[in-house]
């Protein structure tokens, strides 16, 4: 069989995703060794123009060069893999959407009312392009990569966490850091798939992964964390780091900022 | 039955003896209220007052994740996965939890046996405790906060030691084997245990009527209630995964990098995910919390050979995120 | 402690070749399938209704019911529609590979009950792949019943599964005492269009319930079995009870997410209060009495 030609890049991003591909030291040669690498930053400078089987994207589309790029690359491959938050809903950079204007976010990050980079509201991939898969983290999970890995060299597309982080977290018997610590965890409506890392370590869990797309209660996360003593404001920020793009915390948004009164722009 | 006494001076050795029956797993406290089963070499790293564990002693029986078979595609080959030395020894069950299994093993083990809980099971000893309820204990009104049976050996504690009630031909084995530790029980002991007994039930203080509970779920199938109530639940199945019940799996295989061998994993399942109720193509039978949350309550509530596949451990209400009270629904079903 | 006894393990699926694979439309695909074991090949006895569950290694298992009754009982007859994960990869095998099957399973229909009455098969799109294993046992067996009437829907003559057997019977089927009746959907079906030329008694353009009109039902020592797709059941059951059959007189086949397929996974449970069951233990064949007292089976 031929090997499946791939390509690994980078948007706008930390190059985390690659890096933790990287990481997968112990079995790096032999997985990288069923693929022919057109394209991937990381490892080397080394590029081949071709078309491709699967592209690894990471990073959010953040400027008019990221959506150009990201255009060829989803014109150049069969299959397009959404590598980590950034890809899949604009990650970090995201936080502010839909609350600053992007020429503020320059004033305040640069210093200057200036667009000098194109910049667009940071979104994922699907924002724009059809993507095939989505594998979730910041960073993704090495062990969850190479797992959907397999599954297509196997022929397959990968099965994927649609459950909480609180199955995982039970399934490890940690004890609940939400209910024993009174710690504001978004265990509840964030997918599964790290293991529970953060509870299991007794701090909450920060919603690096996301929510459950079209399942995530989150305006019940919220009056949990109400009933815990937490104000809104916090409540609303914790849910944005990693979440502002998803339509569960968008609404979470809107529910505060109607009920505080507070016209931030939208 | 048969009864005997450990004195308390001999309690230390009768549990360094159980560990010719395999490894000792034992309530060790895991934060600052909870608990778990967890493998002890001494009788000073347990609690034995807990008041519950956060998963049950189901894990010993069905594992929480455990690979079950290992396959090659080339060799054509599958394999099951079953360790090879089952034996345990599970120290300080309680009564709800004895109960629970009792159901699971009708589950398990009536028709079509389950051959990796059937190998644990009948190669661990049970050995139960007394307890002492909570606000959330209401195994009272579920009949089951005393044991008759299901259990190897059982300690009531008594002001100079155990009250042991031996329930197994494996529990006689082992104060046959240990008769030196134990004593035969004097009519002072019989007195105490039975003040103990009393005043245990005394300390009862949460009930849930069951009279007609399963008439009065059928009923609240429009009820308003499941739709409050799923307004609040976060639908994050820790009450499935804390239940000492709940016994849905879903199964996964996984391929290795050699991309010819992998496993195929079960793992504990939950009622109140999305996936559980749905079937290839995307329709889902469940496809709302109110159903899953309705489902759920139905299934507690119904009655299976006529047991209850409720305990009344009280997991569910203290583990709950959103802080749903189990009996609290249940009582609003049947209009308490 | 000395083992003296060796337990089967229920989960431990055996392996089985694909003999041939039969396309049968775009998403369907009929597999015959054969054990290794000629130990199992013995062992293995199944009824009209009952499912396997049928594995691929790394990707898993789907509860497939099996839609022969075959002279050589060795092979098993499987319409499988590509729609998940599992059945995907079963469509990517070829004749030769193996599959790795557990069953039979769950609790078919009542084949002997049914015995001196009359049979009226009710079938919807994929369907009616178990009611042909109904239909298959009942011909071979064709004197222990009484009248045979079929009513089989599809969308289009494309979509039709098994098109030559069942346009077999649709043509010659009253010589062994059955009646074929379709129905189609598409309205622009030219190919249905003909068979409607040819017999227009027998053939109707619209949904299944509509075959209630071509020809007089009665309940008298009858048996009605459906199986379609969930939104039908409602339907043809109130076309029957409009007919005076009772609820005891129907049959109905679910599909549900049977995981295990032995009653313990979980993923298969229907019902409220009262009752509460496993449709691949207790079923998954019904009858409309069970389906009245066990709320959100149908």
């Amino acid at each position: 069989m031929e090997r499946p030609k791939i390509g690994v890049f980078s948007l706008t991003g930390c190059g985390g995703d690659q890096l933790m591909i990287l990481n997968l030291e112990d079995v790096l040669l032999d997985l990288l060794s069923y693929f022919d690498i057109k394209d991937f930053q990381e490892i080397s400078s080394f590029k081949e123009d071709s078309d491709l089987d699967i592209a690894f994207v990471e990073g959010s589309v953040s400027t008019k060069q990221d959506l150009r790029k990201l255009k060829e690359i989803r014109a150049r491959c069969k299959m397009l893999i959404a590598i980590g938050n950034c890809a899949i809903s604009g990650g970090i950079q995201a936080m502010k959407n839909g609350q600053m204007e992007i020429l503020e976010r320059m004033k305040r990050v640069y210093g200057i009312e200036e667009d000098i980079y194109g910049v667009l509201e940071p979104k994922g991939l699907s924002a724009y392009v059809k993507v095939d898969l989505e594998i979730p983290g910041c960073p993704i999970e090495k062990e969850e990569t190479l797992r959907a890995i397999t599954s297509i060299l196997h022929g397959d597309m990968p099965d994927q966490f649609d459950y909480p982080v609180c199955v995982e977290c039970k399934l490890k018997e940690y004890p609940c850091v939400l209910i024993e610590k009174n710690l504001p965890c978004l265990g509840p409506i964030i997918v599964a798939g790290c293991g529970a890392r953060c509870p299991g370590l007794g701090l909450p869990c920060i919603g690096c992964r996301g929510p459950i797309k079209e399942e995530a209660n989150a305006a019940a996360e919220l009056e949990v964390l109400l009933s815990k003593g937490y104000d809104e404001e916090h409540i609303v920020n914790l849910m944005r780091i990693f979440c502002a793009n998803f339509g569960e915390i968008k609404k979470i948004t809107e529910i505060i900022r109607r009920r505080s009164g507070k016209g931030r722009q939208e | 039955m048969m009864y005997l006494k450990l004195p308390r001076e001999d309690f230390d050795a009768f549990f360094k003896n159980l560990q010719e029956y395999g490894k000792i797993y034992g309530p060790v406290k895991a934060g600052s209220s909870a608990y778990n089963f967890k493998e002890v070499t001494t009788l000073d790293e347990m609690d034995l007052s807990y008041n519950r564990t956060i998963v049950p002693p189901k894990k010993f029986f069905v594992g929480l994740k455990e690979k079950i078979f290992e396959f090659d595609e080339k060799r054509a080959e599958f394999r099951e996965v079953i360790e090879d030395d089952p034996r345990k020894v599970i120290f300080g069950i309680h009564s709800c939890d004895i109960h629970a299994l009792k159901l699971l093993d009708k589950i398990y083990l009536e028709d079509m046996a389950d051959k990796y809980y059937l190998e644990r099971r009948r190669n661990a000893i049970l050995i139960g405790i007394d307890c002492h309820p909570d606000e959330h204990c209401f195994c009272k009104s579920m009949g089951t906060s005393y044991a008759t049976d299901g259990f190897d050996l059982f300690l009531h504690e008594i002001s100079d030691g155990f009250f042991v009630r031996v329930g197994s031909m494996k529990g006689h084995e082992i104060v046959a084997k240990n008769k030196g530790l134990f004593d035969p029980v004097g009519s002072e002991d019989i007195e105490e245990f039975k003040r103990s007994q009393k005043k245990r039930l005394d300390e009862f203080k949460l009930e849930l009527n069951l009279s007609g509970l399963q008439d009065m779920l059928e009923l609240a199938h429009n009820s308003q209630i499941w739709d409050e109530y799923a307004e609040k639940c976060l639908g994050c199945g820790t009450c499935n995964l804390v239940c000492p019940t709940c016994r849905c799996y879903d199964v996964i295989d996984f391929v290795n990098l050699d991309i010819t061998t992998g496993e195929r994993v079960r793992r504990w399942d939950s009622c109140m995910l999305r996936r559980h109720g749905l079937v290839a193509g995307g329709l889902n039978f469940r496809p709302t919390r109110v159903e899953r949350l309705r489902n759920r309550f139905n299934c507690k509530g119904s009655l299976l050979e006529g047991m209850l596949n409720c305990v009344g451990c009280g997991r569910c209400t203290v583990y709950c995120p959103a802080g749903i009270d189990y009996v609290e629904v249940l009582r609003k079903i049947a209009g308490d | 402690m000395v083992r003296v006894e060796v337990i089967d393990n229920v989960l431990a699926p055996s392996p089985s070749r694909i003999i041939k694979i039969e396309k049968m439309t775009e998403i369907e695909r009929l597999f015959h399938v054969k054990f290794l074991s000629r130990d199992l090949v013995e062992r293995f006895v199944y009824r009209p209704g009952q499912f396997v569950e049928v594995g691929v290694t790394g990707v898993g298992e789907a509860p497939i019911s099996i839609c022969s009754w075959r002279e050589e009982p060795e092979i098993l007859e499987l319409c499988i529609r590509r729609v998940g994960r599992v059945t995907n990869a079963i469509h990517r095998l070829k004749e030769g590979d193996l599959l790795w099957i557990r069953g039979p399973y769950g609790n078919g229909f009542p084949m002997e009950e049914m015995e001196g009455s009359n049979l009226l098969l009710i079938a919807g799109g994929l369907g009616v792949a178990p009611l042909r294993a109904v239909l298959q046992y009942a011909l071979k067996n064709r004197e222990r019943y009484g009248e045979i009437t079929v009513f089989y829907g599809f969308k289009s003559y494309e979509l039709m599964l098994f098109r030559e057997e069942f346009l077999y019977l649709f043509r010659e089927g009253d010589e062994q005492k059955l009646r074929l009746y379709l129905s189609y959907e598409d309205q622009n079906d030219e190919k249905c269009k003909r068979l409607a030329e040819e017999r227009g008694e027998r053939i109707v353009q619209g949904v299944v319930t509509k075959l209630f009109e071509k020809t007089e039902i009665s309940p008298e020592n009858t048996y009605a079995i459906i199986c379609g797709p969930p939104i039908m059941y409602k339907f043809v059951v109130k076309e029957l009870i409009k007919r005076n059959f009772k609820p005891w007189q129907i049959y109905l086949t679910l599909e549900r997410r049977m995981r295990c397929g032995i009653g313990k996974c979980g993923h298969c449970i229907v019902g409220e209060g009262n009752s509460i069951k496993y449709v691949c233990k207790d079923g998954p064949v019904f009858t409309y009495w069970d389906a009245l007292n066990t709320k959100g089976m149908i």
